[in-house]
Parts: structure tokens; sequence; C-alpha cells
């Protein structure tokens, strides 16, 4: 990059929010430099296990227990040789708790961000959702309701494709589907049994980022039923930066992309207010370099972004430019996940399934939705599938051999993912005391869950369990884990939108309250989670602030 | 598949819950990478050739070919040798030992000398607990010949059906068609 380049828009991060504010951005004709802390990966040409056998991979598959806890303690053992090139090495880039207060930070270590290996649920937030904390007393209430994020929905979807099923249920709005995964004979004799069982219970096809028809114009073809979407998919069969934003932002002919720069801080004029510059440093040659642009879309990913907004202050001072109210890096939150069920489904032993999906089968929340009396607020849902693996080994020998060529009955198994409620006190802050190998403060966690969190999952296990037995389902289990915040992979808040700048961070566009010309559209956001997976919601967002951002900017506001 | 069906997948392929070697050294190494190259060598003479006999008898050649074909002994070698720590191996190294020495007594040889029945024999009292540390040498030694031998390229492809590219998903694909289950 030359020196004498000059940008409209810097974008920090180059995940599912960054990929498409580079994508609207350059398309709406703005020079942009995207820029991201991790190594390049093309599509296609850097995934290196994409398509291999087992017994192609180190190992095959089995990542060394002690290297997971070591450099990889984050993912909680969710780590494998296939996936571990795209995973940052927490041992070498570490982050500051106190000991009860345990979290599990996941963080990627490549451009694109989490989007190569991401869950790839997709769904729309209910105009239910967006009120929630308004209704409750709850937290600080959105400045924007779902009729305000709709036609952005339908843009992004469009776009990526999304499969799924409609269902006309208000608390779970449709999308812009294309035909949906289908639903195997054993999920389809559960979907008659529980919903019989329970009425005003639902169970539905997956909506999955993973196209069922071609997209030739994006060179994409549809899944392949492989199920290996988390190595990366040379078919671009699921949304990522890789397959689907950056192909675009880069035919503008308008995009310059830098990776292996980690963003330490913005560099602010308190009297302007506006954002001058970002300061970044080469990982590779330490080189520090701050660049300057009109405006700045800050996407690194919810806690990342809180790390550099925290950061960005005067040198005599340990407060942030942006922490004047104190809502900055608080009212942190992720999902509850650590619940799950599981059951045999008697019959249908005449059938297999032919193929991987990937996904199965959906239980939207089914609690709080009226005026009921439980000990909790808000609610839930069940992400699942059945399927047949071989019978478990007897004994030894040829007849082990062989009794293991034949399959098992179907299992169901599905686990919950549920809102928890924004609290202030849960909180990320800077530990000046220790500092990271680009001398930036460590990011502190101080984040746990409640009462309210604890109570649903206890309800999500003892409703899951029960929705699977009275269906009829046998040798039903289930259980709770230990949930450490963070493990979901769904960090947010921290930068919460709101009315009041006196109470949140940045106004209805996602414009920071405090430098008209920076706009936050990842997670951090969020001033509530809803139970659903965001990353749709971040899409509509980022597709929404950048054509805002650009009509300032054409109004000569920015 | 992704991380949240993964390891009820894995459990069930497996049907025993996952032995955890772990690596060694790693904590010296600033960017770690898996030894994909020659095992470290930890095994001698006679404890490789037990080991190699055993894991044809827990899965034996029949008409696909066995666990020695498939090249499960050097896989255990290579998961205790570079992922596993001193008392993983203990398990092994003791269980290794303690049907040696009941070899010795019941049929005067060391166990990879005796005949595939006797090794049989050995591995049934292991099983049933009936041989010093028996039960849990079975059960981890049980599952690395199967999680060796169902993820080798014979286990894949020979012993069971292997779809690269399935291209389609049936979830009512009729049972009678399928002549090997599939590999997942």
């Amino acid at each position: 990059m030359a020196a004498t380049d000059r940008f409209d828009a810097i974008v920090i991060g180059s995940g599912v929010s960054g990929g498409w504010a580079a994508k609207e951005l350059t398309e709406k004709g703005l020079r942009v430099l995207m820029v991201d802390r991790g190594r390049m990966v093309e599509h296609g040409e850097d995934y290196p296990f994409d398509g291999k056998s087992a017994y192609d991979i180190p190992a095959r598959g089995r990542m060394p227990a002690a290297l997971a806890k070591s450099d990889y303690f984050a993912l909680n053992g969710w780590v494998s040789p296939a996936t571990q090139p795209f995973f940052i090495n927490d041992r070498l880039n570490p982050y500051d708790y106190d000991a009860p207060n345990k979290f599990n930070w996941v963080r990627p270590s490549v451009v694109g961000g989490k989007s190569l290996t991401w869950g790839r649920w997709s769904f729309r937030w209910s105009q239910a959702d967006f009120e929630a904390n308004k209704k409750e007393g709850v937290g600080t209430d959105w400045p924007i309701r779902y009729d305000d994020v709709a036609p952005w929905y339908s843009y992004v979807e469009n776009y990526i494709g999304v499969s799924g099923a409609r269902e006309n249920l208000p608390y779970l709005p449709d999308s812009e589907f294309m035909p949906p995964f289908p639903m195997n004979v054993a999920e389809k004799w559960l979907k008659e049994r529980l919903e019989n069982e329970f009425p005003g219970r639902k169970l539905i096809n997956a909506r999955l980022s993973n196209i069922t028809e071609d997209k030739p114009e994006q060179n994409r073809t549809r899944c392949q039923k492989r199920a290996q979407c988390d190595r990366g998919c040379s078919f671009g069969a699921y949304f990522s930066t890789q397959a689907v934003t950056l192909p675009a932002a880069r035919t503008t002919g308008r995009l310059t992309l830098r990776s292996d720069n980690w963003v330490t801080n913005l560099e602010y004029d308190p009297a302007q207010k506006r954002v001058t510059g970002v300061r970044m440093v080469d990982a590779n040659t330490g080189q520090v370099e701050v660049v300057q642009a009109r405006m700045v879309f800050l996407c690194a990913s919810a806690m990342s972004s809180l790390h550099i907004l925290l950061n960005s202050r005067p040198a005599s001072s340990e407060r942030s430019y942006f922490h004047s109210n104190g809502a900055l890096g608080s009212a942190v939150m992720d999902h509850i996940f650590r619940v799950g069920v599981s059951g045999d489904i008697p019959g249908m032993s005449e059938f297999v399934e032919y193929g991987r999906r990937p996904g199965g089968v959906y239980v939207p929340r089914f609690r709080n939705l009226g005026a009921e009396d439980l000990p909790f607020k808000r609610g839930y849902g069940f992400q699942g599938g059945a399927g047949r693996q071989a019978s478990a080994p007897e004994g030894f020998g040829l007849s082990m051999k062989h009794g293991m060529r034949e399959y098992g009955p179907w299992r169901f198994t599905m686990g919950a993912f549920g809102e928890c409620l924004p609290y202030e006190d849960n909180r990320v802050m800077l530990n000046h005391s220790k500092t990271d190998r680009f001398g930036t403060p460590l990011l502190r966690f101080d984040v746990r869950f409640r009462d309210n969190e604890i109570r649903m999952m206890d309800d999500a296990l003892e409703q899951g369990m029960l929705m699977l037995r009275k269906a009829g389902l046998r040798n039903v289990t289930g259980g709770r884990g230990e949930h450490v915040p963070g493990e979901a992979i769904h960090e947010m808040g921290g930068a919460r939108m709101g009315h009041d700048p006196a109470t949140s961070v940045l106004n209805k566009w996602n414009q920071a309250h405090d430098a008209a010309n920076l706009f936050i559209t990842d997670g951090a956001q969020m001033a509530s989670v809803s139970c659903v997976n965001p990353s749709l919601t971040f899409m509509a967002m980022t597709a929404r602030a950048a054509d805002h951002a650009v009509k300032q900017m054409q109004a000569g506001v920015i | 598949m992704d991380r949240r069906a993964a390891l009820a997948s894995i459990v069930g392929v497996l049907g025993a819950n996952i032995f955890a070697p772990l690596a060694r050294a790693i904590a010296y190494q600033p960017n770690p990478v898996i030894n994909t190259g020659a095992p470290e060598i930890i095994f001698t003479p006679a404890q490789r050739a037990l080991v190699t006999a055993l894991s044809e008898r827990i899965l034996p050649t029949s008409d696909t070919p066995g666990a020695i074909a498939a090249g499960v002994p050097e896989y255990i070698e290579h998961m205790l040798g570079d992922w596993a720590i001193t008392d993983e191996r203990a398990t092994i190294f003791d269980g290794l030992a303690a049907i040696d020495a009941r070899s010795m007594a019941d049929y005067k040889k060391p166990a990879v000398k005796a005949s595939a029945a006797q090794q049989d024999a050995l591995l049934t009292l292991a099983m049933n607990g009936e041989l010093p540390g028996g039960t849990p040498f079975f059960e981890a030694f049980r599952q690395l010949v199967i999680t060796g031998y169902y993820t080798s390229e014979i286990g894949i492809t020979q012993e069971r059906e292997y779809l690269p590219v399935p291209g389609e998903y049936d979830g009512a694909y009729p049972y009678a068609k399928v002549k090997r289950i599939f590999s997942s």
C-alpha cells in the first residue's frame, strides 16, 4: 500500500460484519481499506483440509488434548487439526479474567474471521425481541424496531442465500428462503408427535446460510452434503467473507485489503468529535502506521472492537475517549449453551440417511411468549437433528467387527441456545498492568451468568427431556454442563445502541454518539441478544448502517 | 457437522469415551505443529509385536482387511508416543505386561507366541477384569484399535462406504440398498 493512497473509509475486521461493510461501501463508490489482524486466506486455495478424508488429516482429526488446553483453551476442546489453522493461539495472545469468572473468548486468526468456521444457523429477530428491554424495564431500550431492519434482512438474505421453510410464526419471522434441507424420516415422526403433545410448540427445518440452489453469478455451488463446513468450502456453499462479500468488494476495484495488521486504537480529536486515524501494527514486522480516512467502520468482533475502543485514549490517561458515560464495555452478554438432551427414536429401522446435511431441525422459543408465570425472563430455542450411527462395539474380534456393520437406532440430539439479560456490571475493561506483544493492555473480562440464566438452563433441561419423553423417545438422557460465558461464541454488547447518549454508545444508525464518523456494526452494538443466532442480524445492521453512512457522507455531514 | 453435534457423533461411531492421549513437551514450542512424520518410538520390539498381534485379534481380517493391514499398530504407537502423557501410556504398558505375565503362567510362553485362541482367552480375561488393570487396559486399547481402524483408508473405504461428495441428501434412504454402512 503506497503512502499516497487515500481512503474514504477504513473497515476494521473482515468477518461477517466487516465483509459486509467492505462490500456495501465499495459498491457505493467509496475507496475502502479493510484491515484484519489475521493472515490471508484465499477462497478455495487456502482451505488445506477441504475435501480431505479423515485419514488425510493429521492425527485423524484428533487434537492432542494438551495442545488444545495450552494453546487453544478458549475453544474448550472444540478444535481439531483441520480447524486449528483458522483459530488464534490463546497462549501467545492472552486475555485476562479472575479465576471464578472465567471467559472463553474464541477468536479467529484469519481474514474472514469467524465467517469461515461459524455455525451458519440464521434467524431474524422478532418485534418482541426488540421490545423486550423496554417492556420488562431491563437494560436499555433499543432505538429501532423490527420494521427498521426487515428490509435489510431481505436485502442480505437474497444476496447470501438462506435455506429454510416458511412458518409464519410471529416470534420467528420468516426469511427470504431458498428451499430447506429436508427433515429425515425420524425427524418428521418426531415433529408430528411433539407438536401434538405440546400445542404451540414447533419443530421446524433448520434455517441455514448454506445454499440449496446454485448462485452462478457469485460462482457458488449449492451444498454438496459433505458436512465439512468449518474446514472452508471450495463450493462456496455457505456464507463466508471469502465466498460472498470479499469477491463482491474486490470486483469494484476500490478495495485495499491488508492482512496481518493489528489495530491497537483509534486516534481521536475531542474538539471536533471525530476519529482522525486508525493505528495498526504489522504483526510480522512490528511496523506501526496510522492510516486516515473520512470514516471508520469498526467490525473487529464484539470484544475486540471493545478492546480497540477502550484503548483509544489520551497518552496520559487510562480512560477511553469513548468512555464518557460509563456505557462502554458494560452489559456484555453471551447465549446460554450448555444444555443438551437426546433419545432414541423407535422404529423406522428400514431407513437410513444418505448424505450429510449441514444442519437438522429447530425448536423455536416457546417460553414467555404470552402471560406465563415462569421464574425467569425471555426464552430459549433448541437446535438438533436425528441420525443413525454404527452399533456400539460388543466384545472384540469377528463378532464385534461384524456387529459394527449394522446401524444402531435413530438417535435424536438437541441443544439449547438461550437469552442472557444485559447486566450493567457484566463488563470488560483494560488491565493496565499486563500488556500483549503489541504493548496494548490486556482485555479483562468480568462476566458471569446470573439467576435468570441458571433458571433458564434448568427449565431448558427439564422441558427438553419432557418433550422427548412425551413424544415417545426411549433412553432419554440430558445434561447441563458448566457454562463458561463466551462458549456459545455469541459474545455481544458493550457498545450498545440506544436513544440516550448518556446510557449508550451508538445511535440508531450504529453511529457513535462521540464520533459522527465512527460506525460499529458487529456484536458490540447489541442492547439485548434474543435467543436466536446473531450473525444474520449483524449483516442486516451493517448494510443498513453503510447505507446511512454513505448518505451522510454525500450530504457532507461526515 | 458443527462442533455442537460432533461429540455425540464421535461417541456414536466409536461406541466409547474418547481416550485422551496428550502431546509431549508442547509447552516449549512457540508455534505448535502436530507431528505428522515418523512417530516417537516408545515400544520395545516385544511390546510392538504384542500390540500388533492383539490389534488383529480385536479387529481381525475377514472378508475385509484387519487391523494390521489398516496400519492400526503404527497408529497406536503414534498416538501413545506423540499424543499421550505418562499416565495414559502406563495403562497400556501395564496391561500388556499383565497379559504377558498371565500368558507365562498359563501357557509357559510370552503372549505374542501364544496361539490365537490363547490370545483371545487373555483378552477376555482383561475385558472381564480378571487381570490386574485389565478393564482399563481393554477399554483404552480397544478404543485405540477401533479409532485407528475406522479412521484409516481401509476402514473408511473398504470396511465402510465413503461418500466424499454425496451431492444429495435423502433422509429416508432404504437400508436394504446399503451394502456397507456409510463412513461419517
